[in-house]
């Protein structure tokens, strides 16, 4: 099968609320769900404003891509499982972030649906920097060429280069 | 099928606080109500490309001219790179340099989060002091009902706009943990319960870094700080007994126990 024929979905999470999103990007017709975490939310408190900002996100983003975007409210990994199942997708693609839950609902997305290929792509960087971290200031002389100027410093290996 | 609640992708802003308040009963706190700034990309690019950074080599006073794009930053609804290509194209010299070395802080922080995982949840480091923090928010604090104008006025903006100066923020972290002797993970939640860009990495790495278990020594500052920084804002008028009215030196000692 050619990847135009794989049925695919789109995982919209907090972190990843524009079209520009590299898993919204790399699906644009894909349908696409955010879900306000409700096992979450029930347990972190959370005033309503930054609910509704992330919202008009959502709405944002709906607006303005091919495809078709959805919101739910509910547990995030039988959310996404039963909203692939419901589109027959074979695929989940999704923006990484570092956060713990991330890590979690991926984890519990994978256990409910084996058989569903989870796609992580990368998010945005703005250094290519890879390497370990203690203080800022060590770090903005690694970058600061980098990040002033908008381009690595020539004796910088670049990511993806050996 | 799950017994998932569907929302509308498309409720215009005067039904959202009703319609999407219904939908998330029981999971948030305070009145439904609109944010400060609006929310999503669109909103966020038209803030960006307002904003020309003129003057922000005063951003360390609360009238200096500071960018506000953190919420949109942290929801990915502005990327950290086109912000950096913004500030490239619009600002000169050294303000720009600034600009760029602070957006480069929530690079090193979300980095931070990847190495260190949900570490950076609890002291990464021991703190440079003696410290004896108790777990609780104080219930004066969280009600803005301390009787000092600055601190209760840094809850206050808080929980009205979501959003606070970073002066205000640090002025507050080192009040809680360093004169109340609050541990920083109550003052953590209390920022990401309100903040629009609250989030585990700036957040909780800022409040290390003024506690000093994420850098060398504890952030505080004086009254004369406050005062200067703030415009006078509330100290001309201020009758408190001000807790903060002494020399680094002084302060050092009482809050530290060390010698200047
Ligand atoms: C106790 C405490 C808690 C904080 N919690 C958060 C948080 O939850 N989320 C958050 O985004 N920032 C947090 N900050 C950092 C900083 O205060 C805000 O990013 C900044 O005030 C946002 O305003 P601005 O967009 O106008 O910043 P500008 O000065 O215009 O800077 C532009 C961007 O650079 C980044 N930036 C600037 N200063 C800092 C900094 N000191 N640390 C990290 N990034 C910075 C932000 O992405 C910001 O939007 C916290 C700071 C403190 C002291």
């Amino acid at each position: 099968m050619t990847a135009a024929q794989v049925r695919r979905v789109v995982w919209v999470h907090g972190d990843s609320l524009s079209v520009t999103d590299p898993a919204l990007s790399a699906c644009p017709d894909a349908p696409a769900l955010f879900v306000f975490d409700r096992p979450f939310l029930q347990a972190v408190p959370v005033a309503f404003p930054r609910l509704a900002f992330m919202y008009q996100g959502v709405r944002d983003l709906a607006a303005h891509r091919p495809g078709p975007t959805e919101l739910r409210v509910g547990a995030v990994p039988d959310e996404l499982a039963a909203f692939a199942a419901a589109h027959h997708a074979a695929e989940l693609h999704v923006t990484r972030n570092f956060t713990p839950d991330f890590a979690r609902i991926v984890d519990g997305l994978r256990a409910a649906r084996p058989d569903l290929r989870v796609v992580i792509h990368e998010p945005e960087r703005l250094t290519s920097f890879d390497g370990p971290l203690r203080r800022f200031f060590g770090f903005w002389k690694k970058v600061e060429r980098e990040v002033l100027h908008g381009e690595p410093a020539p004796d910088f290996p670049r990511r993806g280069h050996r | 099928m799950t017994d998932a609640l569907r929302l509308p992708p498309d409720l215009p802003d005067d039904q959202l606080p009703r319609v999407l308040g219904e939908a998330l009963t029981g999971l948030y706190t305070g009145e439904p109500r609109l944010p400060a700034r609006a929310g999503g990309r669109t909103a966020g690019l038209a803030a960006l490309h307002a904003w020309t950074g003129e003057g922000y080599a005063g951003r360390n006073f609360l009238g200096g001219n500071v960018s506000r794009l953190s919420m949109y930053l942290r929801h990915g609804m502005l990327g950290l790179r086109e912000v950096a290509a913004h500030a490239r194209a619009v600002m000169r010299g050294r303000e720009r340099d600034e600009f760029l070395r602070q957006l480069t802080w929530a690079e090193f922080y979300r980095l931070v989060l990847r190495q260190e995982g949900a570490r950076v949840l609890g002291n990464l480091e021991d703190p440079k002091y003696p410290a004896r923090w108790t777990g609780t928010l104080p219930d004066d604090v969280r009600g803005a009902r301390t009787g000092l104008p600055c601190a209760d006025a840094w809850v206050t903006h808080l929980i009205r706009d979501g959003w606070l100066h970073n002066h205000e923020r640090l002025w507050f972290a080192a009040y809680l943990v360093h004169w109340r002797g609050v541990d920083w993970r109550a003052g953590y939640a209390l920022f990401r319960e309100h903040l629009l860009d609250g989030d585990i990495a700036n957040n909780a790495l800022s409040w290390q870094w003024v506690a000093s278990t994420f850098s060398n020594k504890p952030y505080f500052m004086n009254q004369e700080n406050i005062d200067r920084f703030s415009g006078g804002r509330w100290c001309r008028t201020c009758r408190a007994a001000c807790p903060f009215r002494a020399s680094y030196g002084e302060l050092e000692t009482q809050l530290f126990g060390t010698q200047p």
